[in-house]
This record gives structure tokens, C-alpha cells and sequence, in this order.
């Protein structure tokens, strides 16, 4: 059987209309030349290299162990299916599969990436990303923790007497934490506090001053503390940035609108991942309150005190936090189950003593 | 040593003949022709996305050869594909390499941002910037001369000989007169940089040249920025002809000191056709067309270029290889979304 080729002998350009014969250890090139004389050229099959994607309607080949390279090149039909009944790797074996029937592949195809993208998404990079920072030692989230406040720290105006105070304040909690607690007073007129990887809270004097007791001060420094000890910081953080790198790598291929759109799920889904943390340092940070003996009233008393000062309510679905109705009603249901406390004397001392700080200045202001 | 003196006579010939009286020319008008097909490409093209998601990743360099193989395989002049001969395990050691470069970089920039030393943290970024922008030239060599090297027509390949360091030299110059004029210059380093490509590029025993001036470029330019916001971008259909026009116009190919241009018909209303169409595909199938919109493309710009009468596409000899494995310049020329093509 002879297959219609066209033939190139690697010194010109010149196109030559050939036919070839293929057998099992060579393949056998004729073609007539210009002075009317038949020549005929063979190629070892073992050094015979496929040049071309696989197609069902095109095939080339190129040969020689060095320059110049001849080459074959051939729509014929009739060559490819023969080609194709060849001894392939699986790789070949498998682009000549999905070439026989191109529209179911294709369904195939993009249920497999569908598939594989989600248990990717959903499944496989949370569990990584939580195990790997579960599993990073202290000192590194410490470091991690030191290198992001050393940045932020350029922009706060640190309270130092109030520092101290409040600082007094931590270091009477008991508690066993892995971390070294450093608190932090900045002086800021919004109703915030957070938390930094390996021990470092912040808290602003606008939340600080409308706190009315040492249990809604625990609350709050329980619920940070809760953040550290669970390594939340760097949780959310690996887990949004591998979600967000995996989505690029994904859709980036595709188009821009689609990323977009794909960014915007994935902000949606890394919302929700934050709140379940958020929820999950509340319940923590109730534990730490019963630990020190003080009213859990505390912590409901606090979302009241934060809902009265923030404005307007962000649907849950679209806040990092969950709704403040609903972290009012789950806090009380817990404090309720607490039976009758005695005060705890330290951390009211304590509180006093930070207290009258804020007092002063408001003196002072008048 | 043969086929040396081969080339030898034919140069010998041609300076005796005058072009005309060589018998089976073949030098008529030339259109190229694009046979890549929508279902076909999407089969490779999500097969690829495929494989590079099961190997989180590491499968791209061979990706990335497969679609430029197809669209090469899928181009074709005078009846002849084109060929790209790149291999995966090629680009995947260029990756390594730019990951390595890179790796390097931000870890520099990293000890420099933990010692919070205010002016050691400033120099450490702008070498960082400089750095990677004195890597531009050379990436460009690199990439040039890597594609040149896999690229083939008619079993004819492709070679580059430009020099690194004049091509750095060059940019250089082109960078400081870019800063200092605010960013005019910037036409003239583009038209700078794909006339020394160019120059220094071999088909065989052809060769090319561009021919446009860095003040058509700005003049293009300077009607899109007086223009696109008036007509609620309206105009950038004409600038996306203007600039493909550009560069294809001024192209030149010379066969035995014979030049030949290049030119490009098409018209403003077949970029509408083309741009208007691809974005509504891309749209309504939430991306999954994008391997349609690729191979349209591909048909739509290939249909309207033609090399002008006067190419002898039979006579066109094989002078030398350049056996360039080294795909480092073409993965950085990835890193930073450049493509040559």
C-alpha cells in the first residue's frame, strides 16, 4: 500500500510529491525528479521522529541523526489510520482515542477538569494548607507574626500607658497558651482589635473605651487569643492565597471575564471560611472566660456593645464576621448553662487600674 | 564538506543568472492559510489544562509546546506546513531556571523587608525591578533565538543571529531615552528591538527586515490615546487594524538580495467582526469557547496576509543550523505574558 506524501530533502525548499511505502523496519520515499529520473530514498524506522500534534487529518516526520533534517508531510487519510494502528505510547494512544469521537471527549474532557478543579478546591488545598500550618513550628509563625507587625506597626500610634495597663490586664489571664501574649493599645477612633500570628494583639482605643467591665474585656482578649492559639491568621491567609492561586492558574488560561467571575466565588467561599474561624475563636474564647471564673455574659455584652456602634448590619453573607444577632444569641445560649461565680478579683484590679487611664484623658479633655 | 560546496555553486549561479531566467520559479503571490478546527483545538487545548491540573502544574512546559505545535502544524504557506520542533523537556529546564532566578530574587527581597532598614529595604526593591528589567533583552534573545531554532517550513529552519550584548545595549539605550521623555520614546525601543530581530533573522538563505519608524508607532498610539475615550472605545477597532497593518506592512523578506513585502488587507469592519463575535463566544459560554476564539483568530488574520509576488517559495536553500536548546529567555518571556507570535 502507498500513502500520498509530500517530500522535502532538507537542503532547499524545493517540494516534492512522493509516495511511501511503509514496512516494518523502513519506510520507502519515491518521487521523480526534475531530469524525469525516479528516485527513491529510505528511513530507518527507529530514526524516524513524529514532528506533528496528533490530528486525524495531518501527519509529518522528520529524519536524520544531524543537519539537515528531511522531511514528509501528508493529509492523506489512508497514512494516518495506518499510522495509527502502529505501536503507540500511551500518550499517542490516548490523543488518537480522543480524536475518534471529538464531541464526546470534549464532554469527557471538561468533566474531568470540572471534577478534579472542585475536589482540588473543596477538598484537597484546605486540607494541605491546614495541616501544613498546624504543623509549622512556633518560631516561624512567631517570625511570621513579628514580620507583618514590624509593616503594620509603621501606621499605629501606640498608646504605651495604656499598653502597659492592658498588657497587666493579659498576663493575669490563665491560660496556657503556646504563644507569648503581647498586647497592644493603639490610639484609633474605630471600634477594632485584632490578632497577629504568634502572640500579638492589637486593640483600638475606640473599642477600648466603650468596654464596661473586666468579663467584656476578657471576651475580647479571649476571643484574639483564641486566633493565635489556632494559628487562624495564617490559616486564612494560605488557604485564600492557594485558593486564589489555583482559581489564576485555572481560569488565566480562559479569559478575563471568567476570572473575574471565578474571583468573585472565591471571595464568597473565603468569606464564609473566615467566619466559621470567627465563630470558632468565640466559642474558644468563652472557654478561656469560664477558665477564669468571669460572667460569659461578657461576650454577648460585647457583640451589643458593637452592634450598637456600628451603623448598619452587612448581610452574613457578605461580611467576614458572622451577624452580630447571631453571635449575641449563641454566646448567651452558652452563658446560660454557666452556674453562680464568684468575682475574680485579679483581673478586676486589673481592669480598674486600666480603666482610669481612659478616665484621665477624658478629664484632660475637658 | 559536500554540501558546503553545494551551497557554494548555487551562490556562484545565482550571481551569474538574473533572477527571471531561472526555469521553474515558483514566485506568484502567497496567502497563508490556517486549517485548525474549533472541536479539534479544544480536545488538545483541555486536554493540556487537563494533564497540567492532575500534575499541579508541572506538565505546562509540555502544555504549552503542544499548542504552539498545532498552530504551527495548522498554518500553511504555498501547501506546505510550518513546523515547531520545541520539546516539553526543553522548556521545563528553562522553567527551572527562571523559578530558580526568581526564587532567588524574592528571597533577597525578603531577608532585605526583615531587617526593617529603611534604605537597604528601598535599594533591595529597585534592584529587584532593575533586575528583572535588565533580563527583558536578554530573555528576548533568548526567545528569539530558541523559536527560531525549533521552527521550521518546507524542512527550511528558522535561525537568529543576533548578538546578546548589542540587543542589551540596545534596550538600554532605548530604556534611559524612554525614562527621560516620559515614555515617548517608548515607540522607538519597540520598532528598535523588532528591527535588530528582524535584521538578524535567516530563512534559509532569506532574509528580513522591518521597515516601520518608531514615529509611525507613536502617531498610532497618539490617535488611540485622542480618540478611544471620545468614541466610547469605539476606536479601538481601527487601532487594533492600525497596529496589525503596522507590523505586518513594513515587513520585508529578501530572496538573493530580491525584496518582497508582506501586507495585510484587512479591514477595519472584519476586526469588528472578529472582536465582537469572539467576545459574545467567550461570554455566553462562560469561557469554555476560548479555544474557538483562538482558532478563529488564527483564520481571520492568517486569510488577510500576503507575501507580495516575487518569493521563490521552491528556491529557498538550507544554509545552517543552530542547535539553541536552551528555552530559559522564552519561559521568562511566559513569566511576564510577552509572546512573540
Amino acid at each position: 500500500m502507498t500513502y500520498n506524501i509530500l517530500y522535502f530533502d532538507g537542503t532547499s525548499s524545493k517540494m516534492h510529491t512522493a509516495l511511501l511505502q511503509i514496512s516494518a523496519f523502513k519506510w520507502e520515499i519515491t518521487y521523480t525528479e526534475e531530469s524525469n529520473h525516479s528516485k527513491t530514498i529510505f528511513w530507518e524506522t527507529a530514526t524516524i521522529k513524529k514532528t506533528n500534534v496528533h490530528t486525524v487529518n495531518f501527519v509529518s516526520f522528520s529524519y536524520g541523526e544531524s543537519f539537515p533534517f528531511q522531511r514528509i508531510e501528508s493529509t492523506d487519510t489512508a497514512l494516518i489510520a495506518h499510522l495509527n494502528t502502529l505501536k503507540n505510547s500511551d500518550l499517542d494512544k490516548l490523543d488518537i482515542l480522543l480524536h475518534t469521537n471529538k464531541r464526546k471527549s470534549f464532554i469527557y474532557l471538561l468533566t474531568a477538569i470540572l471534577g478534579i478543579a472542585i475536589g482540588m478546591y473543596f477538598y484537597v488545598i484546605p486540607a494541605v494548607t491546614n495541616s501544613f500550618i498546624t504543623n509549622l513550628n512556633n518560631k516561624s509563625v512567631e517570625g511570621l507574626g513579628n514580620f507583618v507587625f514590624k509593616v503594620l506597626s509603621i501606621d499605629l500610634e501606640i498608646d504605651a500607658k495604656k499598653t502597659k495597663k492592658l498588657q497587666n490586664f493579659a498576663d493575669a489571664i490563665q491560660i496556657e497558651s503556646s504563644f507569648p501574649i503581647e498586647v497592644y493599645v493603639a490610639k484609633n477612633t474605630e471600634i477594632n482589635a485584632f490578632a497577629l500570628s504568634g502572640g500579638k494583639i492589637v486593640v483600638y482605643t475606640g473599642l477600648l473605651e466603650k468596654i464596661e467591665n473586666e468579663s467584656q474585656l476578657l471576651a475580647l482578649i479571649g476571643h484574639e487569643i483564641s486566633h493565635i492559639e489556632e494559628r487562624h491568621v495564617l490559616k486564612n491567609v494560605t488557604r485564600n492565597l492557594s485558593g486564589a492561586i489555583f482559581i489564576s492558574v485555572l481560569f488565566g488560561d480562559i479569559s478575563g471575564i471568567n476570572t473575574v467571575l471565578a474571583e468573585n466565588a472565591h471571595l464568597f467561599s473565603q468569606l464564609s471560611f473566615t467566619r466559621s474561624l470567627e465563630k470558632e475563636a468565640d466559642i474558644y474564647g468563652l472557654k478561656i472566660m469560664k477558665n477564669n471564673k468571669v460572667d460569659l455574659n461578657g461576650m454577648s455584652e460585647l457583640f451589643k456593645i458593637l452592634k450598637k456602634e456600628t451603623p448598619f448590619n452587612i448581610p452574613t453573607y457578605l461580611s467576614n464576621h458572622p451577624m452580630l444577632k447571631d453571635r449575641i444569641e449563641y454566646t448567651q445560649k452558652i452563658a446560660k448553662e454557666q452556674g453562680s461565680i464568684s468575682e475574680n478579683t485579679l483581673l478586676k484590679e486589673k481592669w480598674d487600674a486600666l480603666k482610669t487611664t481612659f478616665t484621665n484623658i477624658e478629664t484632660a479633655h475637658e | 564538506m559536500s554540501k558546503t560546496k553545494k551551497y557554494r555553486i548555487f551562490d556562484t549561479q545565482l550571481t551569474k543568472k538574473p533572477m527571471e531566467i531561472i526555469a521553474n520559479t515558483n514566485t506568484e503571490e502567497k496567502r497563508f492559510k490556517y486549517f485548525g478546527a474549533g472541536l479539534e483545538f479544544a480536545i488538545i487545548y483541555f486536554k493540556n489544562i487537563l494533564l497540567t491540573i492532575i500534575t499541579i502544574g508541572l506538565y505546562y512546559p509540555w502544555a504549552k509546546v503542544e499548542l504552539l505545535k498545532y498552530h504551527y502544524q495548522s498554518t500553511a504557506l504555498d501547501n506546505s506546513r510550518f513546523s515547531f520542533h520545541a520539546t516539553g523537556k526543553e522548556v521545563f529546564k528553562g522553567f527551572i531556571k527562571i523559578y530558580a532566578i526568581l526564587i532567588a530574587l524574592y528571597a533577597f527581597l525578603i531577608y532585605a523587608s526583615q531587617t526593617q532598614d529603611l534604605t537597604l529595604i528601598t535599594t533591595a526593591t529597585i534592584l529587584f525591578y532593575v533586575f528583572l528589567l535588565l533580563l527583558i533583552p536578554l530573555a528576548i534573545h533568548g526567545s528569539v533565538r530558541y523559536r527560531a531554532s525549533r521552527s521550521s517550513w518546507k524542512g527550511i529552519h528558522f535561525k537568529y543571529l543576533g548578538d546578546r550584548k548589542e540587543l542589551f545595549l540596545l534596550f538600554i539605550k532605548g530604556l534611559f531615552l524612554t525614562i527621560i521623555t516620559l515614555g515617548i520614546y517608548s515607540p522607538w525601543l519597540q520598532v528598535d528591538l523588532r528591527k535588530y530581530v528582524l535584521r538578524n533573522l535567516r530563512f534559509g538563505n532569506v532574509s528580513f527586515r522591518f521597515k516601520g519608524s518608531g514615529g509611525q508607532l507613536l502617531w498610532i498610539t497618539v490617535k488611540f490615546i485622542l480618540l478611544i475615550y471620545i468614541t466610547l472605545g469605539i476606536y479601538g477597532f481601527w487601532y487594533y487594524k492600525n497596529i496589525i497593518k503596522f507590523y505586518v506592512d513594513n515587513l520585508e523578506i529578501s530572496q538573493n538580495g530580491k525584496p518582497v513585502n508582506f501586507k495585510c488587507n484587512i479591514k477595519t469592519k472584519d476586526i469588528v467582526e472578529l472582536l465582537v463575535v469572539n467576545f459574545f463566544l467567550l461570554i455566553f459560554t462562560l469561557g469554555l469557547a476560548a479555544p474557538w476564539v483562538t482558532v478563529r483568530t488564527f483564520k481571520v488574520i492568517l486569510r488577510f496576509i500576503i507575501i507580495e509576488e516575487g518569493l521563490d517559495t521552491e528556491n529557498i536553500q538550507q544554509v545552517s543550523y543552530d542547535d539553541y536548546d536552551d528555552a530559559t529567555g522564552d519561559d521568562f518571556m511566559d513569566f511576564l505574558d510577552f509572546d512573540l507570535l
